[in-house]
């Protein structure tokens, strides 16, 4: 799994995007809740073997809530969401979702370890990471996507391997493997690259910004900022 | 560089979330001016040794354009940007810097030989790279600040990712693809343009694509929640 901090740092980066008038304290927790949720398979990883990056990490999950949410709230007569939520509801939980999908999930699959997308249809971890150039001399050069790459996987992207072959080492569950290992080393990544740090500290700020708790003092700012962004 | 459009697209993500009430694509387009204009430093290359990732990547004129436009809308009495454009204009203005700042100069600092932090004042190359983790062997691991002890003299030496200055360092870009000594003897010059050079990159440049399209697909929200 990326580091848990960075796929909170991404949600809440979301939760200010989309959220729109339904954005306060307890709709970015939600948003920011469903980021982290997928990593919660490396727990699971304890008892079943592989399942770090498996059991959450794939596209079935968010496929299938994609088709509930849409069948609630467009296609059925009566929502249910929306008739105990409201507007802000159904919202949050369009957010929620991308959360989970987009910074929960996507990070995942962009770089080590990957994510066994098809699972259980397939077992196969891929990873979309090589580069996307354009040069004078030998015009387009693409290395994410490649038609023969050799693994395990149908999907035409670099696959790692499988559950059995290919262990995801976590802080929960250091080797990856369904045993609990209780004197072994333990590492929680906080992050793991320069990029990283630059979402974390790019997240703080924005919300930081966003909530502004240093004016709440002065009574009428953030009234006039909600009626402007209630306009939209 | 990072690529520019992957600038671009953690900068729509940033921009999307702070702009609130003045999102638009008008505000859109001057954030995306904001963060293709620092490139322009890579055309002072062939006149001035190191200008790219110095003269439009630093914290100093950024921190420069903060006091400035503090100084205009808070403290002067009257403030010419919001005269000329009105409080949106200054909203989109404060939008703009945190987005050079945060998806521009910082995503370069982690990236190659990093960016000229604190020139004109000081002139040196910093690169952000490292990890933090806490480990129950070794507790809490960081490597971006090297701190190293000298056991015979007790000196401290902390290095912060110094990669050199404008004279010993050269990032690439596709005015100046190599070193410029390089090229002068080269037959044919390859210029590369990067869209995407790692997973992650692509990662955010979909982001920025994903957050406008999920703008764009939002219902409006109803009338009774303007209240």
């Amino acid at each position: 799994m990326a580091p848990t901090l960075l796929n909170a740092a991404l949600g809440a980066l979301l939760a200010a995007a989309l959220l729109g008038p339904a954005f306060d304290g307890r709709t970015v927790a939600v948003v920011v809740a469903a980021a982290v949720l997928p990593n919660l398979d490396a727990v699971a990883s304890l008892v079943v073997t592989g399942a770090t990056n498996t059991l959450l990490h794939n596209v079935w999950i968010p496929l299938v809530l994609v088709g509930l949410l849409y069948w609630d709230t467009a296609l059925s007569e009566r929502s249910a969401l929306r008739e105990r939520y409201g507007w802000r509801g159904v919202r949050t939980a369009w957010v929620a979702l991308a959360g989970f999908t987009a910074a929960g999930v996507a990070p995942d699959l962009f770089g080590t370890p990957g994510a066994n997308l098809l699972y259980p249809l397939e077992d196969a971890y891929y990873v979309v990471d090589g580069l996307l150039l354009f040069s004078t001399q030998d015009g387009i050069v693409q290395t994410f996507v490649s038609a023969t790459a050799e693994g395990p996987g149908v999907l035409p992207f670099e696959s790692l391997g499988t559950t059995e072959t290919h262990s995801i080492s976590t802080w929960v569950n250091p080797d990856g493997r369904p045993d609990l290992a209780l004197g072994s080393e333990r590492e929680f990544v906080v992050v793991d690259a320069g990029w990283q740090a630059v979402v974390v500290a790019s997240a703080l700020a924005s919300i930081a910004i966003r909530f502004r708790p240093w004016a709440r003092v002065r009574t009428g700012d953030t009234a006039e900022d909600s009626a402007t962004e209630a306009s939209r | 560089m990072v690529s520019s459009i992957v600038h671009a697209g953690f900068a729509l993500v940033l921009a999307a979330g702070l702009l609130k009430g003045s999102y638009d694509r008008r505000a859109l387009a001057v954030v995306l001016a904001v963060v293709l204009l620092p490139e322009a430093d890579s055309f002072l290359g062939p006149i001035m040794s190191g200008a790219h990732r110095t003269v439009g990547h630093n914290f100093v004129f950024p921190a420069a354009a903060a006091f400035l436009i503090y100084y205009d809308t808070r403290i002067r009495e009257e403030s010419a940007i919001r005269e000329r454009v009105a409080d949106r204009g200054v909203r989109i203005a404060w939008v703009a810097l945190f987005v050079h700042l945060f998806a521009h100069v910082s995503l370069d600092w982690a990236h190659l030989d990093g960016v000229n932090v604190l020139w004109p004042l000081h002139d040196s190359f910093f690169r952000l790279e490292g990890e933090l983790l806490w480990s129950s062997a070794d507790g809490l691991v960081q490597t971006f600040v090297d701190i190293d002890l000298n056991p015979e003299t007790g000196d401290r030496r902390v290095d912060a990712g110094s990669t050199g200055t404008t004279q010993s360092v050269h990032v690439n870009n596709p005015v100046e693809p190599d070193d410029p000594e390089t090229l002068e003897g080269a037959e044919t010059i390859d210029r590369r343009f990067p869209v995407a050079g790692r997973g992650w990159r692509l990662y955010l440049l979909g982001l920025g694509v994903f957050t406008v399209v999920a703008r764009r697909l939002q219902s409006d929200p109803p009338a009774e929640s303007a209240e």
